[in-house]
């Protein structure tokens, strides 16, 4: 079963990838979708044994041994414990739901074979990933889902903003990933092992290590904490190595859905609550990471408030939301954090693919200054939308509502220092999230059409292919919540995660947090619902204030508007002096002077001494013979007068 | 002493013949002189009393080879003189070669020094030397005994050599007519033989 | 005489069926009225299958027989499958070649099979007298199938340059015998391993070492190392195509062996004596194989001096002398000979209007013809020029990694250059079928075959990285069996 789940997807993304021209893109979706559609059910039945182990450890299935070498041993392996099953669940459900999507959304495509096989690929690496038993499998699994998620931004390579694009978001995860491996390197150095059991069981006795660094004794455990941390960062785009994300809006909406949204962007929140035992054993690291959470949900709320693309607009809610999870595990709340990257998986590809369906409908409009009046033209879309939106915002009985609120109970009950300005930077994230998430469904689907006639006319709900996967993500998205809440995060908790996360007893702010007192409780909820309303007044009342609002605080609005000047700031102080730079570098040191002495002079003396090499074999017998002959000499030689001396 | 007298005359003979098979001008002399080395060199086996090995030399060796290579050298129209001044370019270089690797050679044997139970060891495979044992009898029990391994996988050599001597000759070529005997036979005068009556003066149809 | 006791058969039933099977597929060739090439070919590849599995199927540990000339263990079974996999590949890859080239006689699927025999046989060899048995019974069909293409001057001459040059090597081989059995009264390995080893207290005499020093420079020609490697570039451009991959793929993995069993046991006490012999014939193959191939247009050629350089590499890893050594130099025969097959499918496939081409510049342009045929080249390419993370890549670094183990750091240094240069002519392969202007197309393919083997070759190639510890383990165990 186990196998099934992981290893299907791989099968569909060699099918189709390698015989996609031959069997049509027909039979490619057919066979992508129908192993994503097996793999789904198994993961489902997966999820379900592993609910009713009573958090008895599955055995680790090992698959073959990868590397050997001297105390380096590394195996493929499959590592089915409860957080790996979550994760499975969440990533076979929405990959299998965003392939069916992809049917219909991709249908006048030239290459949708390769499509579904980036898709499949992606899928595949991502399982990878959350199965590993070890840091070097995960680490295969994280740069492939880098890979398949550079390929898919890229994917339509006509565009040079897609291509532009694509490379940022390589390039921007190269450093999170550099820190990555560095934290791997370091666990190896300090643990002598990369499985994940070995690690956790000496996690103890390394407790108190310290390492000598540039004259600073640094507390081991802390280090590598916060090496993996800025790994976590480059992949789930928090503040400093967010920039990527939005600009990885260029690929196609199902991508930005799948991978934007649902799954790789959460491997970072994965990462942390799978190296729960060690994070545990460093409170420094986890303040920083509370930190940053906290910034990035309030930053990304800030910017969303003032986009106009309707996928940027969700994307920098995505990124907002990864700072909730983020400060939820900085909180020591790691069961609360994996709690909402299961709901928000769900009711933010619905909303993404949501968008895709009213860009779709639109023939390709992002600009939501364009658009308007559709809501009874495609109104099960709208539905759609509204189901998402509620469940982002955190209304009563929608996912999001138990899972967000959980996590800023949790930080408000939490000791850990900086849990405060945590919980407060939440409850202002919650009002602006709400704000800009009606923004976006006013100003898309009510007042007047904005589109030209053309468009307008054309205007058609989506084919049943793509609205069934968003009317099952939308069963998600009610229900994910209260289903999930007693056994993730409630009654059943214990016994649900078992040995996979660990928290101390001292630091268990999930516990506290069902003990907060009930205006904790009720403040987000207020603060959606006025933000809601706002949201209401400022775009189907009085629709002037917008703009009377952005002449008066311009600045302000420049600043949100140009995203916290972030990609400027980088430009101007990183990518230009390093060009200006290595340009120097290039023609000064490596033209000039090693390739003129070097390599120049070097390779004229081997293509001449080749010719002298080919002018030797002269094909004619005694030659070589004598050639021999001398060889036999030279080296009898060598020895007799060896002998002598 | 006469066995002294008579080595040193068997080997005289066979260098100076062994010089002249490479520099004797005219190549029929030149196997001439081979076949003259290989007697010398069986007469050399006969005096270490291995008669069998002396005798296989002149029968297979004379008899066959070197005749075979005699009617080689006379068939093909070879212009030896030519080859010889071809390589005789490179003369300085042979020499040089060889003489450095004689005398090195000769430098070799000069410091001889055996392991010191060598001949002990080598006498460990040889029969035993029961009276009337003959040389044929004594090599016949170590080739089908001891070395019967390398007798086979011999055998198999020599098959191969003969599959390689017809794949690269064997031609069969078309349009050559050649005796079937056994169509010969079988052909029946009622199938191809037509006797016909023809009126005089109205010629063939 | 006393009684004469049957030795043990078991331990050589491989050869004895190979060498029964052959003889049988012989005989059906000769009295089939219809000269029928292709169910002897395809009855050759399954018995070289059967063998194999024979092989695996009776491995046990350090057997000898007839009378210790001949020897099973672990490292002879390694090399002995690595072999009849080739020879069956090379078998299989020939038969719609040789038929479109008029060469597909019977005989030449069973004279690879006496020719794998041979290998086989040189592989278990464990006597001087054996180890010359074995190399006959491999090299004279060799020699045959290079002259195989009768109407051919260049193949004719192939042939016969290959005859000649291989007799002066194995004169010079049984000169070296000769004098150490001269020295020490056997042609046992182990009574030679005995006798150096009485030798040792009062110095090796320089007879010995003569003896030795001939003995490897015989065996340097079957792996064409320089300065005995001057055959290589003439006979196989001038064998038949199919024939050259035959030459390429197979006898150097069998010479190999046989030199690493030969250096490692009854000369295991004289490696500093022996060293220096090997670095130099290493160097000057590696080098040799990197210089001269850049100056050639004819791929055969570039293959023939690649073929050079590559068995520099692998004698490298013998200098080390150590199990690790041998352990990576089994790793590299076995990629070596993936990446041969792989390069020798794609030759055999090159053909343009029915014609056979063998320019490298014939391929310009050939990502846009023949996409499929120019991703799995390039990536045979780069695997030989050992690119990381394709398996030639790790091939190289085991070898290097012995090497300065053994802190033979020069070895090391020149072995990286000569790769840095040898990467030119590789590379140049590709840049010709991705950046050249289209040339006219090369044929479609027919010879579904080809295409599978040169795809297999480089998938196998790319997956190294993820399954390498099957090799790695086999190549380890054989080699520990060789050392002990």
């Amino acid at each position: 079963m186990e196998h099934i789940a992981v290893l299907s997807p791989l099968l569909g993304a060699l099918i189709a990838g390698l015989f996609g021209r031959q069997i049509g893109d027909g039979a490619s979706k057919f066979v992508t979708c129908g192993l994503m559609t097996v793999a789904a059910i198994a993961s489902v039945i997966l999820f379900g044994s592993v609910c009713g182990a009573n958090g008895e450890a599955r055995p680790v299935i090992d698959l073959f041994t990868w590397i050997a070498s001297g105390d380096l041993k590394v195996a493929w392996s499959l590592r089915f414990d409860e957080l790996a099953a979550v994760m499975v669940l969440v990533v076979n459900l929405v990959s299998c739901a965003v392939h069916y999507y992809s049917i219909g959304y991709m249908s006048h495509d030239k290459a949708q074979s390769r499509f579904m096989a980036y898709l499949s690929l992606f899928t595949f690496a991502m399982l990878m990933l959350v199965t590993s038993n070890n840091l070097v499998q995960l680490f295969f699994g994280w740069e492939g889902v880098g890979l398949a998620s550079y390929l898919l931004i890229g994917f339509w390579n006509h565009k040079d903003s897609a291509n532009d694009a694509a490379m940022k978001a390589f390039v921007v995860n190269r450093v999170g990933d550099f820190g990555l491996a560095l934290g791997i390197f370091a666990t190896f150095a300090l643990f002598g092992s990369l499985d994940f059991d070995m690690i956790f069981g000496a996690v103890e006795i390394m407790g108190g290590v310290t390492v000598q660094f540039l004259g600073m004794s640094v507390h081991a455990i802390s280090l590598i904490c916060g090496l993996l941390f800025i790994g976590a960062m480059g992949k789930s785009a928090q503040l400093g190595l967010h920039v990527w994300l939005p600009d990885a809006m260029e690929g196609p909406t199902p991508v930005s859905a799948l991978i934007h949204a649902a799954t790789m962007v959460t491997a970072g929140v994965f990462l942390v609550a799978r190296m729960s035992p060690l994070y545990e054993m460093a409170p420094d690291v986890r303040v920083f990471i509370t930190i940053v959470g906290a910034l990035t949900a309030l930053v990304a709320a800030t910017i969303a408030l003032t986009q106009f693309d309707i996928k940027r607009v969700i994307a920098y809610s995505t990124m907002s939301q990864l700072g909730y999870m983020f400060f939820a595990l900085g909180v020591s709340a790691y069961s609360a954090a994996m709690f909402h990257l299961f709901t928000h998986a769900f009711f933010k590809a619905l909303l993404f693919l949501g968008a895709g369906s009213v860009i779709h409908a639109l023939s390709g409009e992002q600009d939501m200054r364009r658009m308007g009046g559709i809501w009874k033209l495609i109104p099960s879309t709208y539905m759609m939308m509204w189901i998402g939106n509620l469940a982002l915002a955190g209304i009563p009985f929608f996912a999001g509502y138990y899972s967000k609120d959980l996590i800023l109970e949790a930080a408000y009950a939490s000791a850990a220092p900086w849990s405060a300005f945590a919980f407060w930077c939440g409850c202002v994230a919650a009002l602006l999230t709400a704000f800009y998430s009606w923004r976006l469904l006013f100003m898309t689907f009510h007042g007047k059409p904005k589109s030209d006639e053309k468009v307008m006319a054309h205007v058609h709900e989506s084919p049943m292919v793509m609205m069934l996967p968003l009317a099952g993500l939308a069963v998600g998205a009610v229900m994910a919540g209260w289903v999930g809440y007693d056994i993730f995060t409630g009654e059943y908790r214990d016994a649900f995660w078992g040995e996979s996360l660990k928290v101390f007893a001292e630091n268990d702010s999930v516990l506290a947090a069902h003990h907060v007192a009930t205006w904790v409780k009720v403040l987000p909820i207020g603060l959606a619902a006025a933000g809601i309303l706002l949201a209401y007044i400022c775009y189907m009342r009085a629709r002037h204030m917008p703009a009377v609002m952005a002449a008066t605080f311009s600045l302000t609005h420049d600043l949100l508007q140009n995203k916290w000047y972030f990609d400027e700031i980088y430009q101007s102080l990183i990518v230009s002096p390093l060009k200006s730079l290595g340009r120097k570098l290039w023609k000064t040191g490596d033209v000039a002077v090693i390739d003129g002495m070097g390599p120049d002079a070097l390779a004229s003396a081997v293509v001449d001494a080749s010719g002298h090499a080919g002018r030797m074999q002269t094909g004619y017998v005694y030659n070589y013979a004598f050639a021999m002959l001398i060889g036999v000499v030279v080296i009898v030689s060598m020895f007799v007068l060896g002998a002598l001396s | 002493m006469i066995e002294a007298l008579f080595f040193y005359v068997f080997s005289t003979v066979l260098v100076l013949s062994a010089m002249m098979v490479i520099s004797a001008k005219n190549p029929v002399h030149a196997v001439l002189y081979l076949i003259l080395s290989f007697f010398n060199a069986a007469g050399l086996f006969v005096m270490l009393g291995a008669e069998l090995i002396a005798m296989i030399l002149v029968i297979v060796y004379v008899g066959a080879v070197a005749v075979l290579f005699l009617f080689v050298v006379m068939m093909l129209d070879i212009d030896f003189t030519r080859l010889r001044d071809e390589a005789q370019k490179h003369a300085m270089v042979g020499a040089i070669t060889g003489g450095v690797l004689l005398g090195e050679l000769a430098w070799v044997y000069s410091q001889w020094m055996g392991a010191r139970d060598a001949l002990a060891r080598a006498a460990q495979t040889a029969p035993q030397a029961t009276k009337g044992l003959t040389n044929a009898h004594a090599l016949g029990q170590l080739l089908y005994t001891h070395y019967a391994y390398l007798f086979q996988v011999s055998g198999l050599i020599l098959l191969v050599a003969m599959i390689g001597a017809i794949t690269l000759t064997l031609r069969s070529r078309p349009g050559v007519r050649k005796q079937v005997i056994s169509h010969q036979l079988d052909r029946n005068p009622a199938d191809v033989v037509k006797i016909e009556k023809i009126e005089t003066g109205a010629g063939v149809s | 005489m006393t009684e004469f006791i049957a030795p043990a058969f078991s331990p050589a039933y491989p050869e004895i069926f190979l060498a029964i099977m052959a003889m049988i597929l012989l005989m059906l060739g000769v009295s089939t009225d219809k000269e029928d090439y292709r169910s002897i070919s395809r009855f050759s590849i399954l018995s070289l299958i059967a063998v194999g599995m024979v092989v695996i199927r009776l491995y046990e540990g350090g057997v000898t027989t007839f009378g210790g000339m001949f020897v099973v263990d672990g490292f002879s079974s390694f090399m002995k499958v690595l072999v009849l996999f080739g020879a069956a590949v090379s078998i299989g890859m020939a038969t719609r070649y040789a038929r479109r080239e008029r060469i597909m006689r019977f005989e030449y699927p069973v004279l690879i099979l006496f020719s794998t025999l041979g290998m086989m046989l040189m592989i278990s060899a464990n006597d001087l007298m054996a180890l010359y048995m074995g190399l006959e019974l491999q090299s004279l069909p060799l020699y045959v199938l290079a002259a195989m293409q009768r109407d051919s001057v260049r193949s004719t001459e192939a042939g016969l340059k290959y005859f000649i040059l291989g007799a002066l090597s194995s004169g010079i081989l049984l000169y070296g015998m000769s004098l150490l059995y001269g020295y020490t009264g056997t042609t046992q390995f182990a009574g030679l391993a005995a006798a150096f080893e009485s030798f040792s207290h009062g110095g090796v005499p320089l007879g010995v070492m003569t003896g030795m020093v001939l003995l490897m420079c015989g065996m340097a020609f079957k792996i064409s190392a320089v300065p005995f490697h001057m055959w290589t570039p003439d006979v196989y451009e001038g064998s038949p195509t199919s024939v050259t991959a035959f030459f390429a793929i197979v006898p150097k993995i069998a010479a190999l062996a046989l030199m690493a069993r030969i250096l490692t046991g009854p000369f295991g006490n004289m490696v500093l004596h022996w060293q220096q012999v090997i670095i130099l014939l290493s160097v000057a193959s590696m080098v040799l194989g990197a210089v001269a191939a850049i100056g050639q247009r004819n791929i055969k050629r570039m293959l023939a001096y690649s073929s050079i350089g590559h068995m520099g590499y692998a004698l490298s890893g013998l200098c080390a002398a150590n199990q690790t050594g041998v352990q990576a130099v089994l790793v590299y025969a076995a990629i070596y000979m993936v990446m041969s097959m792989g390069a020798f499918a794609f030759v055999l496939m090159m053909k343009r209007k029915d014609r056979m081409v063998e320019d490298i510049y014939d391929l310009s342009g050939l990502s846009k013809t023949q996409p499929m045929m120019a991703l799995g080249m390039a990536v045979i390419m780069f695997s030989m020029a050992g690119i990381p993370p394709l398996a030639g890549f790790f091939g190289k670094l085991y070898i290097f990694q012995a090497v300065v183990n053994a802190q033979l750091y020069m070895l090391a240094v020149i072995g990286v250059l000569s790769s840095v240069v040898a990467a030119y002519y590789y590379l140049r392969v590709i840049k010709v079928m991705y950046f050249d202007a289209e040339d006219e197309a090369l044929d479609a393919q027919e010879d579904r075959g080809l295409n599978l083997v040169m795809m297999l070759s480089s998938l196998s190639l790319v997956t190294f990285i993820l399954v390498p510890a099957p090799l790695i383990t086999a190549a380890r165990l054989a080699a520990e069996t060789l050392l002990r």
